[in-house]
């Protein structure tokens, strides 16, 4: 199953994240070994040159490290994946607020519709 | 000797037309690379000049260091737009022959592939689809383990689903050693798999770039940028 | 990799020949075992009345019709071979392939070669069989003797005779063979009438070598060819026995040929490697 890449930004930065979110989700837990680069990529739908850039700046950023013979794996470090969860989340909310900017809501009249949201939905249950 | 395709001022006449005008490029081993251009812009003629089925009359072209000739045919792998096995053989017999005539054939992958598209080996050519005969000769032409791949329109006029298995086929098949070029009109589909894309169009090279580097100069797909720059 | 083209070569065309052989010495056979049992009916004159004769003249035409099917199909399976499955779609697997573009033309011409011969033999052998009687089979078993004989006289002069024979016919198969391939070549090098090119290139080269022929014997003022053997060989042609001067005139027979087939060759080989253009 191809992976969701949009056609107007640079695949390359598309992999990492949404390789970023398969370790952070769990599907592939810490220590894990990852497939290799082609099967990746082929999973990806994706050139495999791409893949390979994608996982070496991983690599660079510390998310995964890869042993000579054995292949790629993920980090043990908790607090790495823990890092890179909360620097995508971060990326989320100032994506958010940038979002809402544009509608006209500054950062506090967004939090307040953030709180209004959150109680309607907790009472639909 | 890094590059496995050079063309250098490559120059190509047809009565009444310049087909390619003093070409200059370089497919580095190991990428995968789009040739894109609208009809006529000279990639049908550039490929035929990589397979020697057409001679230069001007320029250069070698692919690892040789002009086109035997010792290059028995290194580039061609798919050509076209049905080119003869309707009297069978499957097996083509397999076969492609056995005898290139060292480089892996006639278990080919069977393999046959297998799990469900093509009988033994039947005749002449009794298969269109489609499935196209099928029959992208696998010929991936079971040799060649170092120059180079696919005309590989993905023209094939349904979605038998689309997804070429440019799988295409991915499984990649190796660091080997290079593929393909021509297509349909981008979208193949963007993601390119390392490179060369735009070219009345027979000079408009554009050499890779896929992301487009994507984060421009903010859009090479489709989308390929669509403004040719547009008619 | 000669030897491999020639393989599918041969199991291309085969499909088409081996049966007609099959058919034709099969009808003549048919025809002979017919013919045993109604002597009289294969007489062309009256319109035989009984069933067998009716068989046997239905077989007959059958025969005729088919040994003439042979010659057509031969001639238009050596134009196809070429035409339609070297310089057509089928070229872009041929011309791919890691072979020298001459091997393509040696593979064709002699596999026609091979064919044609087989024709000769078959179509001969079938009269063969539709003729065998008994005082045909006196005549021939005497015309065997005779030739026994000859040969025993003459010695190797009679057998470098036959043997030129067979060269001369091999020869100048090939080199016919090789104009055909020459006129499909030119022809295709005309975008849009192929077919018109190649027939005028044929017709073409045909007056060329009319004109070297004729040109040739005409500077030799009008002198018939056998008197220019003799004075071309000067004296030593009155003391040669007229075996030699056929061995010799067979041997410029066959140079002949071989240097129209060569000049072919060259031009279709040229044609092929450097002027390649499939659509």
């Amino acid at each position: 199953m191809p992976w969701e890449l949009k056609p107007d930004r640079p695949i390359y930065a598309q992999l990492i994240e949404q390789l970023q979110l398969m370790v952070i989700a769990g599907i592939y837990p810490p220590g894990a070994k990852l497939p290799s680069v082609r099967e990746l990529a082929a999973e990806a739908a994706v050139n495999p040159n791409t893949m390979q850039r994608a996982l070496a700046k991983l690599e660079e950023d510390g998310l995964l490290f890869s042993q000579r013979t054995s292949g790629r794996f993920v980090t043990e470090d908790a607090g790495q994946i823990m890092q890179t969860k909360q620097n995508l989340a971060e990326g989320l909310v100032r994506d958010f607020l940038r979002s809402m900017n544009r509608l006209g809501y500054d950062a506090q009249g967004a939090v307040s519709l953030l709180d209004r949201v959150t109680k309607e939905e907790e009472q639909n249950g | 000797m890094d590059s496995i395709l050079e063309c250098r001022n490559l120059t190509k006449y047809f009565p009444g037309c310049l087909a390619l005008n003093a070409v200059n490029l370089s497919v580095p081993k190991g990428k995968i690379v789009g040739l894109l251009g609208p009809n006529g812009s000279g990639k049908t003629t550039l490929i035929k000049l990589i397979n020697g089925l057409l001679t230069p009359d001007g320029g250069e072209l070698t692919v690892r260091g040789n002009k086109p000739g035997v010792e290059t045919k028995k290194i580039v792998s061609y798919l050509p737009e076209r049905t080119y096995l003869s309707d009297w053989m069978d499957v097996r017999t083509a397999i076969d022959f492609f056995g005898d005539f290139y060292e480089d054939f892996n006639k278990a992958k080919a069977y393999d592939m046959l297998q799990r598209l469900h093509i009988n080996p033994n039947s005749r050519l002449k009794t298969l689809s269109k489609g499935t005969k196209e099928k029959v000769q992208l696998i010929l032409v991936m079971s040799r383990e060649a170092q120059l791949y180079v696919l005309d329109e590989p993905i023209g006029g094939v349904d979605p689903a038998a689309r997804d298995y070429i440019l799988d086929t295409i991915l499984s098949n990649y190796s660091e050693n080997a290079s593929l070029l393909l021509s297509t009109h349909l981008i979208t589909d193949v963007e993601k798999i390119l390392d490179e894309v060369i735009f070219i169009n009345r027979g000079s090279v408009v554009l050499t770039s890779s896929v992301d580097e487009i994507r984060e100069r421009e903010g859009k797909s090479v489709d989308a940028m390929f669509r403004e720059v040719f547009k008619c | 990799m000669l030897g491999r083209l020639m393989k599918y070569e041969i199991r291309a065309t085969e499909r088409i020949f081996l049966p007609l052989y099959g058919l034709i010495l099969a009808f003549a056979l048919v025809n002979r075992l017919l013919r045993a049992f109604n002597p009289e009916a294969n007489d062309w004159g009256n319109l035989p009345v009984n069933l067998s004769a009716f068989l046997n003249g239905v077989t007959m035409t059958v025969y005729v019709l088919l040994v003439v099917a042979l010659f057509v199909v031969t001639f238009v399976v050596t134009i196809q071979r070429f035409q339609k499955n070297l310089l057509g779609d089928e070229g872009y697997l041929m011309f791919t392939l890691p072979v020298k573009a001459h091997a393509h033309i040696d593979c064709r011409m002699i596999v026609t070669l091979m064919w044609t011969v087989l024709s000769l033999i078959v179509s001969a052998l079938s009269i063969f069989i539709l003729s065998v009687d008994e005082s045909n089979m006196r005549t021939f078993s005497e015309w065997c003797l005779s030739m026994r004989r000859e040969f025993a006289e003459h010695g190797a002069s009679s057998w470098l005779i036959l043997f030129e024979c067979v060269v001369l016919l091999a020869v100048s198969i090939l080199a016919g063979t090789l104009q055909l391939y020459a006129a499909i070549a030119v022809g295709n090098r005309s975008a849009r009438h192929r077919q018109l090119a190649a027939c005028g290139a044929y017709i073409g080269f045909g007056i060329v070598e009319q004109i070297i022929t004729f040109g040739g014997f005409n500077a030799l003022n009008g002198i018939s060819p056998d008197s220019w053997l003799r004075a071309w060989l000067g004296g030593v042609a009155r003391s040669l026995p007229n075996a030699a001067l056929l061995e010799i005139a067979l041997g410029l027979f066959i140079l002949y040929c071989a240097l129209f087939g060569l000049a072919f060759y060259a031009l279709t080989n040229y044609l092929l490697s450097r002027k390649l253009n499939l659509e």
